[in-house]
């Protein structure tokens, strides 16, 4: 017999509709429904995992990644035949340890990854809010504006400012910014234009508050959740086009280890040491997947539409 | 020969560990050619009913007791290719939305085809039958109208469409799943009277279902009032609008305001409709919390089905038919009016409002579409005023323009003297006096603000600023107002009801302390009881504070109980203005003389619907 719950019972004064509880903050809420969902969690662990091995690098490194040591010159990882364990994965050409690189690579990247995509996000977000909330010849200016930049080929327009503005870190998140703001603008700038012609954007209107206060306070929150998780992909894409321009030595100085470098430098013993190639290779790939998973799950937990009704 | 028998149906949910009884011992037989009506509110349980028929529960939901029989046979125990074949042939539907029924990306006449090629018809024959089932249900242009999109059309338009693809098969039965709720009241007459004369033509059972008590009275032979997934009364139409045995059903005639008649207070009970969480704790009859007469062993225990005249039985106990019918409300005074002659509030001088389009090569030629023609009339403080018409006459436009969120191409708008316009340069374009309250609550309300921060938002800025630490209490106060407990202040508006959301919504315009108020169509869409509370939640604040409120509405029947006066709006120009009683007791305007025919009357004697061109 199924255990339905229509069999009697002393129903006195249960009240129809439960005191709410202490409701939680809605930051607590998206916390928890994020916590719920695998890509969230997956992503959200790597990208801890990397966060903390640029934090931490000296501490986590076995070796000084500049430290040359001439006489063991393209060693094989630890468990090979001929390896050391000293340097785990073994040496490149000139005797740094791979392993060692790698984590500090991190660093590179992630200061790369986070400046550009903050960057980014500030012009293009600032943009977006102007030519939604406004429209009429506002939008429309913005708009062409952002067409026309976005025609230019974004490898060709980062690698011609490179050479413009010169090489360094600095530089290169400056160009990432100049290029991939765009993608900002215009994503949010649709999502901005929803919101701001939902009712609530007139009604604060009729209370009188003036334009500052309806973006940050009506708009800016409504849109934040699609901002996060553009975010977290601009970050992900700062790491390639990092690796791409430490490739072409564009990036970093000399005596700074980053992955495309690595990349670079292992190219030429491609066959005599693959080690060399695999392991920048396997960093740039899982942080890349750790950012993205973890965009893609923010995207879907913290958009309302597509999130499941409760009873 | 029964078409459809519905035998002590029992529908379960699982829902987590849980399972709760959805629809309880549901049971009635339609026959041929007859009309069921299914009355509810929302969540009763009446569209489940329907899917229950077509076998589209959730994929959580079963039937776990009674058996639905169609001809004879269990609908139940077909297999789901048995079943489909019986889908759209043997049993049609008639959906709520027409517009999202048809598919968007498809012509009306590739779908009508494949529909004809679902029924088994040959190419040959498919065009000419589809043309002369259009005409049947008097869409005009037929032909013309097989090439056009479903959002090319309007809503009755493409009802008429739905209806005529539902009886193109000579269907035995026709399930209508709120067919006119989408619907304005003329067209809905005009539907109603279609899908009346398509059941008669054909001789098919149609089961109605409808939150519309008054209506289903007049459309159906039998009906059956839903509370809640239990059916608590069931019987001839007469009987059960004239002689309503359930303290439900006397609850939900009493609410519904009345186009004729004395004016009396509208009893709104308290609560709402328990939702399916809260089944559990129900499991005796689900209206005892909310039940004038109640009876201590109502809430425990099952009641039987006890009848109460020819064909009329009610599920509800002995003690209670003997139990007082809900007391009269005392007659209402109409509401004073100043008539001092001081400056009206509102004073519409020739406003027109007009949006233009680009048309033509590269957008170089403009046409132009006038929201509101040559608009003139003027509102005096502390009345109430009800501004009717279908939608786009221009209504909501007025309303916008009143509180200034559009501004008028031609003609002066004066809001207490003060015109908006000054040397052609437009200053003051809103005002915290005059506010609007939006229709759709769910659009109006910032779904991260608290409704705390949702009801102070007024005290934010300006000359009524507050600090943080003053806003809780004047929160509270407004709650008291607009009728909210005070745990909702923490809550955010996903957590609420419609109801509850829409009184936020209220409770946000008046928060700002306005003087004047435009309510835009705020009680369509909600329950007969919260709509209930919401205006007699009006006619206190107009009493109390001398608010003037601007009631845009189409339901003549809750303009006449709110209203002094009222301006009948049609294609944008003010029809006719008047005294409420006054206009429509003698309508002059014939666009107000069809709107008044098309309601629904009380008795359902009355021959309704009426033949509307």
């Amino acid at each position: 017999m199924s255990d339905t719950v229509s069999t009697p019972v002393a129903a006195t004064a249960a009240p129809l509709v439960k005191p709410a509880a202490r409701t939680p903050s809605p930051v607590m809420e998206a916390f928890r429904s994020a916590i719920r969902s695998p890509k969230v969690v997956v992503g959200g662990i790597i990208v801890l995992v990397v966060t903390i091995c640029a934090l931490f690098a000296p501490q986590i490194a076995p070796n000084d990644p500049d430290n040359q040591d001439l006489i063991n010159m393209l060693l094989p990882p630890m468990w090979a035949e001929g390896g050391d364990a000293q340097y785990p994965f073994g040496t490149d050409s000139l005797g740094r340890c791979i392993f060692s690189q790698m984590i500090y690579g991190a660093r590179v990247a992630l200061e790369v990854g986070f400046g550009a995509a903050v960057g980014a996000m500030l012009l293009g977000t600032a943009l977006a809010l102007l030519a939604g909330y406004f429209g009429g010849w506002i939008d429309r200016i913005i708009s062409h504006f952002v067409d026309l930049w976005m025609s230019l080929p974004p490898v060709v327009l980062s690698l011609t400012l490179m050479v413009g503005f010169g090489t360094g870190v600095g530089n290169v998140i400056l160009a990432i910014v100049l290029v991939d703001w765009t993608r900002f603008c215009r994503v949010v700038r649709s999502d901005v234009m929803v919101v701001a012609r939902r009712d609530f954007v007139s009604a604060a209107k009729l209370l009188g508050f003036g334009h500052t206060r309806i973006i940050l306070r009506e708009i800016l929150p409504g849109v934040a959740p699609l901002i996060i998780t553009l975010f977290t992909l601009q970050i992900g894409i700062g790491v390639i086009v990092e690796a791409i321009l430490s490739f072409v030595g564009m990036s970093v100085p000399a005596d700074v280890p980053a992955w495309g470098k690595m990349i670079a430098g292992a190219r030429n013993y491609m066959y005599q040491a693959p080690w060399g190639m695999m392991l920048p290779i396997i960093a740039i790939f899982v942080t890349v997947l750790g950012f993205n998973l973890l965009g893609e799950g923010l995207r879907v937990t913290l958009d309302p539409r597509l999130r499941k009704r409760s009873v | 020969m029964s078409v459809l028998t519905f035998d002590n149906v029992t529908v379960t949910a699982k829902i987590g560990q849980r399972r709760i009884d959805v629809l309880r011992d549901l049971s009635f037989t339609l026959g041929q050619n007859e009309i069921i009506g299914l009355v509810g509110e929302s969540g009763a349980g009446k569209s489940m009913i329907g899917r229950t028929v077509s076998g589209l529960l959730p994929d959580n939901f079963s039937v776990t007791s009674g058996d639905v029989l169609f001809n004879g046979q269990s609908l139940l125990a077909l297999s789901r290719t048995e079943r489909r074949a019986l889908l759209g042939r043997k049993i049609a539907f008639i959906p709520q939305e027409p517009l999202s029924a048809l598919n968007p990306v498809r012509t009306i006449g590739a779908q009508f085809d494949e529909h004809l090629r679902h029924l088994g018809i040959d190419r040959a024959r498919r065009h000419a039958l589809m043309i002369e089932r259009l005409e049947q249900v008097q869409l005009r242009n037929a032909a013309e109208a097989l090439q056009r999109y479903p959002h090319e059309l309007s809503g009755g338009q493409c009802q008429r469409v739905l209806i005529a693809m539902a009886f193109a098969g000579a269907p035995m039965l026709v399930v209508a799943d709120e067919p006119t709720t989408a619907l304005d009241v003329m067209t809905q007459a005009r539907i109603v009277r279609l899908i009346a004369e398509q059941q008669a033509a054909h001789q098919t059972a149609l089961l109605f279902i409808t939150h519309d008590l008054r209506l289903a009275g007049h459309v159906c032979g039998n009906v059956g009032v839903m509370y809640a997934g239990d059916m608590v009364e069931y019987g001839p139409a007469g009987a059960v609008l004239k002689e309503p045995s359930h303290p439900y059903t006397r609850s939900l005639l009493a609410a519904m305001p009345q186009l004729t008649g004395p004016r009396r207070v509208l009893p709104a009970l308290a609560d709402n409709m328990p939702g399916i969480g809260s089944f559990a704790t129900l499991p005796g009859c689900r209206f005892a919390p909310r039940c004038v007469v109640k009876d201590p062993v109502c809430a425990g225990t099952r009641l039987p089905q006890r009848p109460v005249g020819e064909g009329h039985w009610v599920r509800c106990s002995e003690q209670c038919a003997a139990g007082a019918a809900l007391a009269e409300g005392a007659l209402l005074p109409p509401p004073a009016i100043d008539m001092a002659a001081k400056e009206p509030a509102v004073a519409f001088d020739n406003v027109r409002l007009s949006y233009h389009a680009a048309r033509g090569f590269l957008g170089l030629k403009t046409s132009q579409f006038d929201a509101v023609k040559d608009a003139t009339f003027k509102i005096r403080e502390g009345e109430i005023v009800g501004i009717v018409g279908e939608s786009g006459s221009g209504k909501t436009s007025i309303g916008r323009l009143i509180v200034g969120l559009e501004q008028p191409s031609a003609g002066t708008i004066r809001i207490e003297g003060e015109d908006y316009v000054q040397d052609g340069r437009i200053i003051h374009l809103t005002r915290r006096d005059t506010q609007l309250i939006f229709q759709d609550p769910q659009s109006a309300l910032n779904p991260r603000r608290s409704v705390l921060r949702l009801l102070t938002q007024a005290l934010e800025t300006g000359d009524s600023y507050q600090p943080e630490s003053a806003r809780r209490p004047f929160a509270e106060n407004l709650l008291k107002d607009i009728g909210l407990p005070p745990d909702c202040l923490d809550r955010f508006p996903s957590q609420l009801s419609g109801g509850q959301r829409q009184r936020v919504n209220i409770g946000r315009a008046l928060g700002a302390k306005p003087r004047l108020v435009v309510a835009d169509e705020i009680v369509s869409g909600l329950d007969v009881s919260v709509q209930a509370h919401i205006l007699n939640c009006l006619l206190d604040l107009n009493r109390q504070h001398g608010l003037t409120i601007i009631f845009i509405s189409h339901d003549l029947a809750v303009v006449r109980y709110l209203c002094s006066r009222i301006l009948m709006m049609h294609s944008g120009e003010i029809v006719e203005e008047g005294a409420t009683e006054t206009v429509f007791a003698n309508p002059r305007h014939p666009y107000t003389k069809a709107l008044l025919d098309a309601v629904p009357p009380e008795n359902s004697d009355q021959p309704w619907p009426p033949v509307l061109q």
